[in-house]
């Protein structure tokens, strides 16, 4: 028997916009890989770089982390602040190595649960060939 | 280069005249070539006082002990410490303004221009010399090193043993001093991210195969840690303990805590810590390489910090410690901030 390989994504979502993106997609019965472990978090801005760096530590395939879009910030300029520091946690997991697929960051509104799917999907099948993540993980 | 007899001569006045509580200095080691920091009290002591191409230390970070002293104290002496600094060690100075960690008052700058040389690197040093213990070292302004060994003196090329962040500096004079010792002379620097550049020119899997063989060294011993000016937290993620344990803390409670990263020094724990440094200190490194220089497991960890020094600079067109005014790298934005990584 062979399993095909099921990444594990861990999504920080933003309880605002994204998080209620992902409910919308669940209320409305849409369709999206389970590959997903929420963590919702109250602002983009407020997901440290040691959470992801934490989420590869601990396991992750993947990490998403979602906010709303720019100008829609529950608190005004949370996505902008996160924008910066993503872009260096993303260059800085690039730089040792780590393939640029498995990290990724969207823009996802209360309204967008066909968004949110859509980004889902996305990030199972450009993961999914690369097999598991194991240069980060913990204890291989 | 610039001549230690001025240094002096300012170092007696301010001291004479009780200007400052204290001066932190080069003198030389009592064992073997490399100069060692001073803490200059009475204007006696200044004779003690050197500047050669052995005065690597960033003695910043005495600035972040003084100010945990000074908290200490009862009565603290209220007089400003006075501080030699290079170039590179200058913007560590205003890194630590920036913050608001410490303030322009407490400290008297002397700050000294490399001019047309830099630091050596010692490691760099004994590879040349093939052992042979050096007695002195010294500039001869047309790009060499005179090195004096038992067997006699020998001319070395500057850039064969001078520090590598010396070789990629991009301001070797104080941006912040008080009295500014040498000229402000402008070297010749086409890329300053050259040697970073061969790391980042390496496939995906070459570089993951680099850190790792290198990270994999690390014997999380701090020291990197504990000579970075900037690396001033009373408390650091990557302890075990780090929040305050009272006398009504339960056992409980201690067990909920969340661990971030283990001690042990096995590669996915190394990759979080040195994660977390290369992180922190994005938009604070200013490259004076004291890190790499303590690292005891000769790791790399200039290329790091660089890399994050370059990206603050490509996508945010920022750089660290020149200007105590702006905001810091990530608690501030641009509306035109790169975005196309984001879906
Ligand atoms: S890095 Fe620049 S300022 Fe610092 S010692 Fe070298 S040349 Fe001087
Ligand atoms: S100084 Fe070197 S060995 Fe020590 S913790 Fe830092 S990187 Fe690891
Ligand atoms: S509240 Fe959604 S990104 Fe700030």
């Amino acid at each position: 028997m062979t399993d095909e390989f099921e990444p594990r994504i861990v999504a920080f979502l933003c309880k605002w916009c994204s998080s209620a993106g992902s409910d919308l997609a669940g209320v409305s019965r849409m369709e999206y890989p389970s590959n997903v472990l929420p963590i919702t978090v109250m602002c983009s801005g407020s997901v440290s770089p040691l959470y992801i760096f934490s989420a590869f530590n601990k396991g992750a395939d993947g990490v998403l982390v979602s906010g709303c879009h720019p100008g829609d910030c529950h608190y005004l300029k949370g996505n902008y602040y996160a924008r910066r520091r993503i872009a260096l946690v993303k260059k800085l997991l690039e730089f040792i190595g780590l393939e640029p697929q498995r990290f990724q960051m969207s823009w996802v509104s209360a309204a967008e649960g066909k968004k949110y799917t859509q980004v889902i999907k996305d990030f199972v099948k450009e993961i999914k060939p690369l097999g598991p993540q194991t240069k980060l993980r913990r204890n291989q | 280069m610039v001549k230690v007899e001025d240094i002096k001569k300012e170092a007696k006045r301010i001291l004479k005249e009780g200007k400052v509580k204290y001066i932190i200095g080069y003198k030389k080691s009592t064992n073997g070539l490399m100069s060692v920091p001073a803490f200059i009290e009475s204007p006696e002591d200044v004779e003690n006082l050197i500047w050669d191409p052995t005065c690597v230390y960033n003695l910043t970070r005495f600035l972040v002990d003084e100010k945990r002293r000074k908290a200490r104290e009862k009565n603290p002496d209220e007089r400003p410490v006075g501080i030699v600094v290079k170039g590179c060690d200058s913007r560590a100075i205003i890194v630590l303004l920036q913050e608001k960690f410490i303030n322009r008052e407490n400290i008297y700058v002397l700050g000294i221009s490399c001019e047309t040389t830099g630091v050596l690197d010692e490691k760099k040093l004994l590879k040349k010399l093939n052992g042979k213990k050096a007695e002195k070292v010294e500039y001869d302004e047309k790009d060499n090193f005179i090195i004096t060994t038992l067997d006699g003196k020998s001319k070395v090329p500057a850039d064969e043993i001078l520090a590598e962040r010396c070789l990629e500096c991009r301001a070797n004079f104080p941006v912040i001093n008080d009295i500014l010792f040498g000229e402000k002379v402008d070297r010749k620097l086409d890329n300053r991210f050259k040697s970073l550049e061969k790391i980042e020119s390496l496939s995906k899997e070459k570089r993951w195969g680099f850190w790792k063989e290198q990270l994999d060294k690390c014997i999380r011993c701090y020291a990197c840690r504990s000579v970075c000016p900037m690396c001033y937290c009373d408390e650091c993620v990557v302890d075990t303990i780090n929040f305050a344990v009272t006398a009504d803390t339960t056992a409980e409670e201690k067990a909920q805590r969340i661990k971030w990263v283990e001690k042990s020094p096995t590669t996915s724990e190394n990759f979080v810590y040195h994660f977390v440094r290369a992180i922190h200190l994005a938009g604070r490194c200013i490259d004076c390489g004291e890190c790499e220089r303590v690292c005891p497991m000769d790791i790399p960890l200039r290329f790091l910090n660089k890399k994050m020094e370059k990206e603050a600079k490509e996508l945010f067109d920022y750089d660290a410690g020149f200007d105590p005014d702006q905001p810091s790298l990530v608690s501030c934005f641009k509306d035109e901030d790169p975005e196309d990584f984001i879906r």
